[in-house]
């Protein structure tokens, strides 16, 4: 959406924003107070469905000067240091970390802090000598980062093999219960040891990290890939250029039909979304001069040629939702039979508009946009009735059983990244194998990523970051807080009611 | 010959049924009577006399042609049926023939390591259990039985064969007439036998003061149990939410305490025990 001047003085004025976020909130309300049409070519049709909020650009802004995310590969940094910032390939663990929360610096995003921070169990386990003091030096980096990138997109991975390092981070993480970083255990269940594997399902369900993703999945899907930000599977050593979203929830309201929907207003739409892309892209690739003057692409940690964009949908429960509602039946999205098949119908068309599609400058990606399952945001009202992703909507959910054998279905589309999160009572933290056994039959039917999380922690999932339920209460109450993603959580909780999320019990 | 059985339950993921995430079935009818059963609605089937019938606030249960009929969608959770029930039965069971059972197992397969049949007492149904844990092996998923111990081992000699495991309890030597209406030291000759064969995962006995004899209880496993280091003892506290008011009443003074179960797990440690757990949910 484009800005007008006045969110300048409310911007500088505000009690419940604090610097870091007012000076980056000036920055994105300057980029939105350009004309697209001008800027970027967007054309009448583009920007009527952006008027109608059925196309969302997450407030990307209209002059992408970087891409929306960068993943870079960090063993750069071990084999040949940096020269943009005098640093020479690190020799002991200390010099490594060191060298990380530098560059981490240096990292450009769409917030403007790293969405990727290395896989950092083997970035460090070359360098760990002494189990007992190392354990103090990689806590006190991990809570550094916590505090220094306030912003819980910022992600790590881990696995997966298992290491010496990986299982220091993993106890680090569950003894500090930060929500920064985020962390992914990348899990194949023919590499990664059990004993690991269910040390990270522990932490998962204590202090709701790391998720798992499917690696073998995205690996035969992306090839050589890292898991950044929500849960984004991205190529390692590039990333993604952008990533709007169409929210279906509002793209179905009025049609009369699923017919009409299908074969008229969806492709439109859709089609719409993946012009509006190319133009961004040109004008990044073309005319920001990103590529041409960043010292990452310089200096190998990125390359263009890694680059892909990102094709979001949200609101698909709420589309389903009102289209079952057109065929007079009282089900909801979650709980019916007819609503996956309607639901299925929807993805398989944007699935289709979007691969007809040619992309320019995605020849990693065979020239094409990657569907995502975009976790959602507070932007504007029509978010309300737009529920993240695929999801069901909360208070809709079935049992877990029922649940995870609907969801799982869904994954298939979203090469880019999907994931569902499932909280679990207290009785599954002394069964972490029973959370596994649940894990690996998802990944079993071409589930892509699981998150579980202990209902009664402080530390919870919102949609596909991680907030301090105690953070986010001070940010409703309207005092500054640190991270931006605790004030998105506000939002995404007082309209989704995330936090009354189904408890599992293992009944029916 | 079509088999057929009354299930009272199935909890499609469980973490306390067995290793890992397991799908139990609880079928209907048991064999005893103890005091402090928890399930006392899983004892007998129904007798179709209809008194639920008009206490039901939703009309999920009707009476037709002399039969009590079941309508799950209407059924908000109320269990006023249960507790009105003077037949220790429950209206709302399911009749299954282990086709529709298979089925049901089968499409949370992907998700679970194993089933475990409970109940009641799951070998009253020993023959249905056996024709269906045949198929269940199909699937790959291990096959659990939970029993009472009460049971007359050369009448289900091909479900044993089937079965993996076996969790067994032994509620108790010399009380057991008072607690559960049985006169028998058959659960300790099963419990021998099954450990003889070695398919036996966990016995368990729920502690609950002076209605078990609990020393000599705890003694009887322990000696045979020393020679089986894979075998866990579970020892489980008495409690009593969910039970009824009757029974809380009768069983308030007899919940052990913390700093007791503790002992009694030092207790049994010291006998040779290798895998002792307690248990006090």
């Amino acid at each position: 959406m484009k800005s007008k001047a006045t969110d300048i003085l409310d911007i500088a004025t505000s009690k419940s924003l604090t610097y870091q976020q007012k000076l980056f909130n000036l920055a994105n309300t300057a980029e939105r107070l350009l004309d697209p049409r001008e800027v970027l070519d967007y054309d009448e049709i583009e920007m009527m469905y952006i008027e109608k909020e059925m196309i969302c650009d997450l407030n990307e802004g209209y002059v992408p000067y970087r891409p929306r995310y960068i993943v870079p590969d960090y063993s750069v940094l071990l084999s040949k240091g940096c020269d943009f910032l005098d640093l020479k390939p690190p020799t002991d663990l200390d010099e490594l970390l060191d060298h990380l929360l530098i560059l981490y610096r240096h990292i450009p995003s769409i917030t403007s802090f790293p969405v990727f921070i290395g896989d950092l169990d083997r970035l460090i386990d070359p360098f760990v000598t002494h189990e007992e003091k190392d354990y103090k030096k990689i806590k006190r980096f991990l809570n550094h980062v916590d505090k220094s990138i306030p912003d819980s997109f910022c992600h790590a991975n881990i696995g997966p093999e298992r290491t010496k390092a990986g299982d220091l981070i993993l106890k680090a993480v569950i003894e500090l219960e930060n929500p920064t970083p985020n962390m992914t255990i990348r899990y194949d269940k023919d590499k990664t040891p059990k004993n690991f594997a269910l040390k990270a399902v522990e932490a998962c369900l204590k202090v709701s990290k790391p998720s798992f993703s499917n690696d073998a999945k995205y690996c035969r899907d992306m090839g050589e890939h890292r898991i950044v930000s929500c849960y984004n599977a991205l190529p390692h050593g590039g990333g993604a250029y952008t990533l709007p979203r169409l929210r279906l929830g509002t793209i179905a309201k009025g049609v009369q039909s699923l017919e009409e929907l299908l074969k008229d207003r969806l492709p439109k739409v859709t089609k719409a979304m993946a012009t509006m892309m190319d133009k961004r892209i040109k004008f990044l690739v073309e005319e920001s001069n990103f590529f041409q003057t960043s010292f990452l692409v310089r200096e190998g940690y990125i390359q263009r040629e890694n680059f892909s964009a990102m094709f979001g949908i949200v609101g698909l429960a709420d589309a389903v939702n009102q289209l079952l509602k057109l065929e007079g039946r009282q089900e909801r999205f979650g709980t019916s039979k007819r609503g996956d098949e309607i639901g299925h119908s929807i993805l398989k068309r944007i699935q289709e508009v979007a691969n007809n599609h040619e992309a320019p400058y995605c020849e990693r990606t065979n020239n094409r946009y990657l569907l995502h399952a975009q976790v959602g945001a507070n932007l504007s009202e029509e978010d309300t009735c737009n529920t993240p992703a695929h999801r069901v909507t909360v208070g809709d959910e079935p049992i877990l059983p029922l649940h995870i054998k609907q969801a799982i279905p869904f994954h298939e589309y979203f090469i880019s990244g999907t994931g569902d999160l499932f909280a679990f009572d207290e009785t599954y933290l002394d069964k972490p194998e029973a959370v596994l056994d649940i894990i690996e039959g998802a990944f079993s039917l071409g589930g892509r990523y699981i998150t579980t999380y202990l209902h009664n922690t402080d530390l919870i999932r919102v949609t596909g970051y991680l907030v301090k339920k105690s953070e986010v209460k001070k940010a409703a109450a309207g005092e500054a807080v640190l991270r931006d993603t605790d004030i998105l959580g506000y939002g995404t909780n007082s309209i989704a009611h995330v936090f009354e999320r189904r408890l599992r019990k293992d009944e029916i | 010959m079509k088999y057929k059985a009354e299930v009272n339950k199935i909890i499609p993921f469980s973490n306390v049924d067995g290793p890992g995430n397991r799908l139990a079935i609880f079928f209907q009818g048991c064999n005893i009577n103890c005091s402090y059963c928890h399930n006392p609605e899983t004892i007998n089937c129904c007798s179709h006399c209809g008194t639920c019938v008009s206490l039901c606030p939703t009309k999920a249960i009707k009476m037709v042609d002399g039969k009590v009929i079941y309508e799950e969608a209407l059924c908000i959770g109320c269990d006023q049926c249960i507790r009105t029930c003077g037949f220790n039965a429950s209206p709302k069971t399911r009749e299954y023939t282990v086709d529709q059972l298979y089925e049901v197992i089968e499409g949370y397969a992907p998700f679970i390591r194993g089933v475990t049949v409970s109940g009641g007492e799951p070998t009253q149904q020993a023959a249905f259990i056996t024709e269906l844990f045949k198929r269940v092996k199909g699937l790959g998923l291990s096959c659990f039985v939970d029993t009472n111990g009460f049971f007359n081992k050369e009448d289900m000699i091909e479900l044993i064969q089937v079965t993996d495991q076996f969790m067994i309890d032994i509620k108790g030597i010399n009380t057991l007439e008072t607690l559960c209406g049985k006169r028998s030291k058959q659960h300790l000759e099963n419990l021998q036998y099954l450990l003889s064969i070695q398919k036996t995962y966990e016995v368990r006995t729920v502690v609950a003061l002076e209605m078990v004899d609990i020393k000599e209880t705890l003694t009887s496993v322990a000696s045979l149990l020393k020679n089986h280091p894979s075998v866990t003892y579970r020892l489980i506290s008495l409690h009593l939410t969910g039970l009824i008011p009757f029974q809380k009443e009768n069983l308030k003074d007899k919940v052990p305490s913390k700093a007791y179960m503790e002992e009694l797990k030092a207790y049994v440690t010291a006998l040779g025990v290798k895998k002792v757990e307690i248990q006090s949910n």
